[in-house]
């Protein structure tokens, strides 16, 4: 049956990719914490975090095949289907209110990733702090800002009062400089 | 570094400008484009193979850093959204615990037929005999002492946790006997189709199998490797043309980890 060996994340998607509603049940109790926590960092506003982690889920049923392991890790995959889910949903709402800052964080965990998994996530994150260290102060909280609040280059410009094409220039820089860090 | 044979705007890590491509797909990712932008990004994603690989590498790179953000409860309505949409009743899963006891009482009213089954399939492995009709259940266990070589046997089971079908895998010779409890065909005229499922890769089909007649599957030989314990073995229904398809693209309706 179904519960003795598939419980890494990547062993639930190859059988949400065939159908299998025990492992989507499996995958959400893992995961929708911590996609939730995504969405509503993105979106702050609740009714509209909690319309995104429904499409995030209904995505990841119908495209779970499409999931490749030697691209992305499971965790990566996912995250990025609730982020993109939600910068979409940002996009598609016509007046944005300013964000406020959001503290709701409930320490919660996750019992998605297990400990090779979080090692490895470790690792990429590492690597990742490591390069974004190396990028000049104001990219780098350029960068960041952009990441986590789902800001445009115009929303930018107008929060730091410099011109658009200045922002441009250093976000693509320091774009650039992370993927030479990083690599391909 | 700079290599001369690069194509133009394909510049090594000293050139000055990087391709367009690959700044439009990091700024796709990083989610600073407008909404036209935006939705144009979006729709090469969807045509475009290649900006679909850049893409994909810049998920790869800034992925990590959404592990930052801490979990927050989901709300307890989400998931009955979720089935909802899906069109799937949403009582009968709800994402508690209580269908992990009633999986313990399915299991156990389903091993004495799992056991009585692997007794038939042993039987044929020894008698050589493929057969049209499965005999009638025998509620005996399996001979103590196996001859040697017999082969481990994996359910496959429905949703409701009965068998469907009884995969015994002979991992040597690369074959897989494959016996069905039987039962009616699709009524929408769809083929069984049997995959396997290295643990953590795609599904590979293993073409039709049937639903009242047991068969030897020959596994082809760049797959042989994925047919041991953890792969899963799995049913699902798919379009009669086509057959063996590369993904599955119907529903799932009996699966087993061997």
């Amino acid at each position: 049956m179904l519960e003795t060996n598939a419980t890494s994340l990547e062993a639930l998607l190859a059988q949400v990719a065939l159908g299998s509603r025990d492992a989507f049940d499996a995958l959400y109790r893992s995961t929708a914490n911590r996609l939730f926590g995504i969405c509503l960092r993105v979106l702050a506003e609740r009714a509209e975090a909690e319309d995104a982690l429904q499409e995030v889920f209904t995505t990841v049923w119908r495209k779970a095949a499409q999931f490749d392991p030697t691209k992305a890790s499971a965790t990566t995959w996912l995250a990025m289907i609730a982020r993109n889910k939600a910068i979409d949903r940002l996009r598609s709402i016509p007046t944005r209110q300013a964000r406020a800052s959001i503290e709701l964080a409930e320490d919660l965990e996750d019992p998605g990733a297990s400990p090779p998994q979080q090692a490895q996530a470790a690792t990429d994150r590492a690597q990742l702090e490591n390069c974004l260290e190396r990028l000049e102060p104001r990219r780098r909280s350029l960068i960041r800002a952009a990441f986590f609040d789902g800001l445009t280059y115009e929303e930018l410009a107008t929060k730091i009062e410099a011109p658009l094409g200045t922002i441009k220039s250093w976000i693509r820089r320091g774009l650039m400089q992370l993927r030479e860090c990083l690599g391909p | 570094m700079n290599s001369p044979n690069l194509p133009p705007g394909e510049s090594g890590p000293e050139g000055p400008e990087p391709p367009p491509d690959d700044v439009l797909a990091g700024e796709f990712v990083l989610g600073v484009l407008d909404i036209v932008q935006y939705r144009a990004a979006q729709a090469r994603v969807d045509s475009d193979h290649a900006f679909a690989q850049r893409v994909a590498e810049w998920e790869r790179r800034l992925g990590p850093w959404l592990a930052d953000i801490e979990p927050v409860k989901a709300p307890e309505q989400v998931w009955g959204r979720i089935c909802a949409r899906l069109g799937w009743n949403e009582g009968a899963r709800a994402p508690s615990g209580f269908w992990q006891s009633l999986g313990f009482w399915r299991a156990a009213t389903v091993l004495s037929t799992v056991v009585a089954l692997a007794a038939i399939v042993w039987s044929l492995q020894i008698a050589h005999t493929p057969t049209s009709q499965v005999p009638p259940i025998v509620l005996q266990p399996p001979p103590a002492q196996p001859e040697p070589g017999a082969k481990p046997v994996t359910p496959l089971s429905h949703d409701d946790g009965t068998p469907g079908w009884l995969a015994s895998v002979d991992s040597s010779r690369g074959t897989v006997l494959m016996v069905p409890v039987p039962s009616a065909p699709d009524s929408q005229g769809r083929v069984t189709e049997l995959w396997l499922i290295p643990a953590g890769k795609a599904p590979r089909s293993l073409g039709l199998v049937s639903i009242n007649k047991s068969y030897t599957v020959t596994v082809p030989e760049d797959v042989r490797a994925a047919l041991v314990a953890g792969s899963v073995l799995a049913v699902t229904l798919e379009p009669a043309t086509g057959v063996p398809h590369a993904a599955p693209s119907g529903p799932i309706i009996a699966k087993g980890v061997i």
